[in-house]
């Protein structure tokens, strides 16, 4: 026998209890990676070729109020712009779906290339969308999912404008980080909704340069002070962020829900581990009688602490990257996290957060061995 | 200190617990010396603090004053760490419940206090293999204490006291939870390991029959040697 050998049998010595802590731990952290990589996932910046150089103009007071179309030609002049296309969201539901599964923007086909360049169609189905009024273009993930293809039918009946309308479908893309949404024309819009004619979503422009950026955001900005519709420029990251602050504070409130989860687990690991070395004080007495000494029964207790976090994070790290890793996650959540990483950062959080779990609950325990007296620990069995 | 052939010189030992506002004397200025190779076997009624001596003597416990010499070294000058190593090499424990780790086969409780020396496995495995042979359980080796009787048990606890080669070995009540034939054999080993092997046994008992197989008994009262 070793000393591993002996840690080892008296850490299974009530398997059902290590089992059912190991699982509790493995589930808590499995819980933890999903919330940080979801996290990550929704504040991730865009990537992409020209992602770093988007520019989204919307109204001052909120993204719901529409902006003038009438702002177009200022937004062109101003130094720095290289495209601009208005985008408007039309908030529509397909085939009666009370949960919209894919959004759909109006815009300007001829400008959209230049401001959307990761976005990937043949040349010619650009050009039919420019000459056929009712067309739209979708995005592959929501084509594969609803078995679309070019040439099919589509009605939408919006949740924004008093309409339902009927589109062409004339080009599927991909190429975007989430190819769900569905494109078509701004003026197609305008004539099915003549008390919006005139009116737009928002702006969203490319910039020649990253060196631009800053030029072009407060420029944009000063050009509409003081008008009916003044403006808010900012970078697609930033805008990105503003959308996902609508939803309230996501991070602390994912921050929030991490620290009741560890908190949890620690209660659970700590209870767990003081309960083993209780029924067990009368062992411990006796090893100190023939001879242990603290640092070695603290070994023990830290080492039998530390396997069964080490087991559950194991279980719960591990089994979160598999899943995650081998499983396509974006057709399981209806491509709503079109990837969902576990990197090796949040790996290692989840690792960390086990050992601390297991250096800590095995702390308590420890202390009592240590404070416990030979003769104390006889009189517990006695 | 000399010892003049004495294994333990214990001198105006004392030992008062503090019982919230209470004093409790447990032991009053004890003075004993006990002789290399003894079977002493310690009486007296509940309470009169023959345990607390055994302990003391047994470097798992404090006195309050007084001094307490076991082969030259005065047991109460060491600190914690010094008596953890003092212990497993010059003591080996006899308990009244066996105290064997349930999760452990015989061979393994019996290996248990040689972990802590440099010992390496096939020395380890020949210690451990003499001394359960000396308790006769040699073929017992692989058994879990649940698959033993409780002499048995008693035997392997025996044998776990006896793997370190200490001079003295220490039993409280140890035939206590034993049946008359168990507690036979039990005794028979202790006073075979003081006549034969030479090692001095200091033994609790409330029985005198347990107590006849001693050399020497000697008895307590409230905390005073009476006999």
């Amino acid at each position: 026998m070793t000393i591993g050998t002996f840690i080892l049998k008296n850490a299974l010595r009530n398997k059902r209890r290590a089992t059912l802590s190991i699982l509790s731990v493995a589930v808590s952290l499995f819980l933890l990676v999903l919330l940080l990589v979801a996290l990550r996932e929704i504040t991730l910046p865009v990537e992409g070729a020209g992602a770093e150089l988007r520019v989204a103009v919307r109204n001052k007071i909120s993204i719901a109020n529409l902006l003038p179309a009438k702002q177009l030609p200022i937004i062109e002049k101003i130094p720095g712009v290289e495209a601009v296309t208005p985008f408007t969201w039309f908030g529509g539901k397909y085939r009666g779906e009370e949960n919209m599964s894919f959004a759909q923007f109006a815009l300007d086909p001829k400008r959209v290339r230049g401001v959307f360049t990761e976005l990937k169609m043949p040349a010619e189905d650009y050009a039919k969308m420019e000459q056929q009024r009712d067309a739209c273009i979708i995005g592959k993930i929501t084509a594969d999912k609803y078995k679309l293809k070019v040439g099919d039918k589509m009605t939408l009946e919006s949740t924004v404008y008093p309409v339902t309308m009927d589109f062409t479908i004339v080009g599927i893309y991909s190429g975007t980080p989430d190819d769900r949404n569905m494109l078509f024309r701004q003026d197609y819009l305008d004539e099915s909704v003549p008390s919006t004619k005139g009116m737009v979503g928002m702006w969203w422009l490319k910039v020649k340069s990253a060196q631009d950026m800053p030029k072009v955001i407060s420029a944009i900005d000063k050009a509409f002070e003081n008008t009916s519709a003044e403006v808010r420029a900012e970078s697609e990251r930033a805008f990105q962020l503003g959308f996902i602050s609508m939803w309230g504070n996501i991070k602390l409130l994912v921050g929030l829900i991490c620290s009741a989860v560890i908190f949890t687990l620690l209660l659970v690991s700590a209870s767990t581990m003081s309960m083993a070395i209780r029924e067990r004080f009368r062992e411990l007495a006796i090893l100190k009688a023939i001879g242990y000494r603290r640092r070695e029964l603290f070994v023990f207790i830290l080492a039998e602490s530390f396997g069964l976090a080490a087991a559950g994070a194991l279980l719960g790290v591990g089994g979160a990257y598999v899943l995650f890793t081998y499983n396509d996650v974006g057709k399981l959540t209806n491509g709503m996290f079109p990837s969902f990483e576990v990197t090796p950062r949040i790996v290692a959080t989840g690792v960390l957060v086990a050992a601390v779990l297991g250096i800590v609950a095995s702390i308590m325990p420890a202390i009592s061995v240590a404070k416990m007296s030979v003769t104390e620990g006889l009189k517990t069995l006695d | 200190m000399a010892t003049n052939g004495n294994i333990v010189s214990i001198r105006n030992l004392s030992k008062v617990y503090a019982q919230g506002d209470i004093q409790v004397t447990a032991l009053d200025n004890i003075s004993l010396d006990i002789a290399a190779g003894e079977f002493l076997t310690l009486m007296g009624p509940s309470g009169s603090g023959k345990s607390t001596l055994l302990h003391i003597l047994a470097g798992i416990d404090r006195p309050t004053s007084g001094e307490c010499h076991v082969q030259g070294v005065d047991v109460t000058k060491l600190n914690e760490s010094q008596l953890a190593d003092w212990r497993n090499q010059n003591v080996g424990f006899v308990f009244q419940t066996f105290n064997l780790l349930p999760v452990l086969t015989a061979y393994e409780n019996v290996e248990l206090p040689l972990l802590l020396t440099r010992l390496n496995r096939s020395q380890r495995r020949r210690q451990v293999e003499i001394a359960l042979g000396l308790v006769g359980l040699a073929d017992r080796m692989k058994h879990l204490p649940k698959q033993l009787s409780g002499g048995q048990e008693q035997r392997v606890a025996i044998a776990r006291a006896l793997v370190t080669d200490p001079q003295l070995i220490v039993a409280d009540e140890p035939t206590g939870n034993l049946d008359s034939h168990s507690a036979q054999e039990v005794l028979g080993v202790l006073q075979s390991l003081s006549k034969e092997a030479g090692k001095t046994v200091i033994m609790v008992t409330h029985d005198p029959k347990a107590a006849a197989f001693g050399s020497r008994t000697i008895h307590l009262e409230k905390g005073e040697l009476s006999k």
